[in-house]
């Protein structure tokens, strides 16, 4: 296989406020956040020829957003899909520059989650007919994310032992570090009992065990190292991808291979194959948090630990700002807000920049102060190296590695 | 064209074309639960799919099964998002495995299928009752003239094992 480590850079990151109420519609958010993206790489408007989007009938396609922005494109492609998109989209924005298609690449996702068409929620989506695939769960009252990856996570507590205090400690984590974060939805930090105290949603799920419906739209923009050079920040490399990786059956994936395993074991040789690293050299990894689960599993099956030993990882304090390598140091999905994936990888360019928009008032420059008590600093000293896990469901997922 | 089926504020879609589940749901209306079972290597699926996953063959046949098994895993919902659940809850989804073909074609492996845990009236069990290990046995919910949804209840056999419920 071809390896290209090392030369192609996301070069542009931005994104719009997140909230419960935007007020607007996706295609606004799309194009303020496309916009931004670009100004922060320092490309001109015109290199930008490319643009790729994920979405389940929930956004605005791409050459309506380029249009908006006066943007004439060379290739682009509207993909359906949510959670685990970020890095598979990133990969082939690669393939497409590859090949000569284009030059750089703008990846956006635009939705309105709380305020149009919430994915757990009670409006158009759960009253949607039933038919084919969905007849073997939806009408026993299985439909939701959660409610879909439920079966999962209690076989993991069965087999393992894994307790709900311990997986707590994700929130926990994410919720210390969204204080360090004027953009997160939830600033206040929580503690395990907050946690295991809340009310239940779908057992094993608490509801602070649940990530937040959001209005928001991210982009990043991705070209070739060589074109790199030209960019304003100092770019970052992407040393391995791998996209919407599965195992052999995502339809009905409880009958398919041990019911506790997730893409992960498949996507690390992947994407550590490409990297030339292992676990051990990731300074910071952003794992997808639809559920504190869904960060747990993730870990344990790219070898942060061994399987079966998540619970006990995450309760550690290694996953923490001031641990040896801290998950979603923006606060993630379960407090930054719900974005299927983007923010993560943002907010991990935004670490190998150094820049990473904390309370710190000379953050932009780069000058933090690595206090990490509530209100202050969120930057990770000296971080190289940033992995991302992207997870859709428990049988696909993507992962993203990344230097400065 | 069948007509859509009304259950608990959904509209359950089974057109005549559906290669999948039509002929299913009417087996499940006469209270036989039929798997496919791929003429080429024998292993049985679910749910009906037109190729067997693991020898990617066409041919298949429906075959019976007894409709006994063990809970794999269960959840609770607390909070429905469906609205005609939510005077439902909290209700037990279930994943069981059936006796048929457990541990094939790998360990890790089975012949399993979603569903409420059920009394044996076919009205909602105590969500509580739930357990890993517990031995059920298929009910069906007659829900149209054409159309009923497996569901299982607990059979009253010695557990499969030491039961495991979530620790609360």
């Amino acid at each position: 296989m071809t390896n290209l480590r090392d030369k192609y850079c996301i070069v542009g990151v931005g994104e719009t406020e997140y909230s419960r109420q935007s007020g607007r519609t996706t295609r606004a958010m799309a194009v303020e956040a496309i916009r931004k993206a670009i100004l922060d790489s320092g490309l001109p408007r015109d290199d930008v020829d490319g643009m790729l989007s994920y979405q389940n009938n929930d956004s605005t396609p791409a050459p309506w957003v380029a249009s908006d922005l006066g943007i004439r494109l060379n290739f682009y492609m509207d993909v359906v899909g949510g959670g685990s998109s970020t890095e598979a989209l990133i990969g082939l924005a690669m393939g497409a520059i590859e090949a000569g298609m284009c030059r750089a690449v703008a990846i956006f996702r635009s939705m309105n989650g709380y305020s149009e068409l919430r994915i757990g929620g009670t409006g158009a989506r759960s009253a949607a007919p039933i038919r084919g695939l969905d007849l073997a769960q939806a009408p026993f009252g299985m439909r939701s994310a959660g409610q879909n990856f439920a079966l999962t996570f209690m076989r993991h507590m069965h087999e393992y032992g894994t307790t709900s205090e311990q997986v707590a400690h994700v929130k926990v984590a994410h919720a210390k570090h969204a204080s360090q974060n004027p953009k997160a939805l939830l600033k206040d930090r929580v503690t395990v009992q907050d946690v295991v105290g809340s009310r239940w949603i779908v057992k094993p799920l608490h509801l602070l065990d649940c990530c937040l419906e959001t209005d928001n739209a991210t982009c990043l923009i991705v070209t070739s190292a060589e074109r790199a050079r030209d960019c304003q920040p100092r770019p970052v490399h992407i040393l391995g991808v791998a996209g919407r990786v599965s195992k052999p059956r995502t339809d009905f994936h409880w009958a398919h291979g041990p019911i506790t395993r997730v893409a992960g074991y498949y996507a690390k040789d992947i994407v550590f194959g490409q990297a030339g690293i292992g676990p051990d050299d990731i300074d910071v990894t952003g794992s997808y948090d639809a559920f504190t689960f869904t960060t747990m599993l993730q870990l344990e099956e790219y070898g942060f630990c061994k399987k079966g030993e998540g619970g006990g990882y995450v309760s550690s304090g290694i996953i923490e700002l001031g641990g040896r390598r801290p998950n979603n140091t923006s606060g993630g999905h379960l407090c930054e807000g719900y974005t299927h994936g983007m923010s993560m990888v943002i907010e991990n360019v935004r670490q190998l920049r150094g820049t990473v928009d904390d309370y710190c008032p000379q953050s932009a420059e780069g000058i933090h102060t690595y206090d990490y008590s509530p209100g202050r600093c969120r930057q990770v000293q000296d971080a190289e190296i940033t992995m991302n896990l992207g997870w859709a469901m428990p049988p696909t997922g993507s992962a993203l590695i990344l230097r400065r | 064209v069948p007509e859509p089926v009304q259950y608990r504020g959904m509209t359950l879609l089974v057109p005549d074309n559906d290669s999948e589940w039509k002929e299913f749901y009417a087996h499940a209306r006469a209270h036989r639960l039929m798997v496919r079972k791929c003429l080429a290597c024998g292993l049985l699926r679910y749910p009906p799919t037109h190729a067997c996953p693991w020898c990617m063959e066409l041919g298949w046949a429906w075959q019976e099964v007894s409709g006994r098994g063990t809970i794999y895993s269960y959840e609770v919902v607390v909070h429905a998002i469906q609205p005609g659940f939510k005077d439902a809850t909290p209700y037990a989804v279930v994943l069981v495995e059936l006796d048929e073909q457990r541990g094939q074609p790998t360990p890790d492996e089975g012949l399993r299928i979603i569903a409420n845990l059920v009394r044996p009236d076919g009205g909602l069990e105590e969500a509580s009752k739930a357990a890993i290990g517990e031995r059920v046995e298929v009910v069906f919910q007659d829900l149209a003239a054409h159309l009923a949804l497996p569901q299982f209840a607990l059979s009253g056999e010695p557990p499969a094992g030491p039961l495991w419920r979530l620790p609360e």
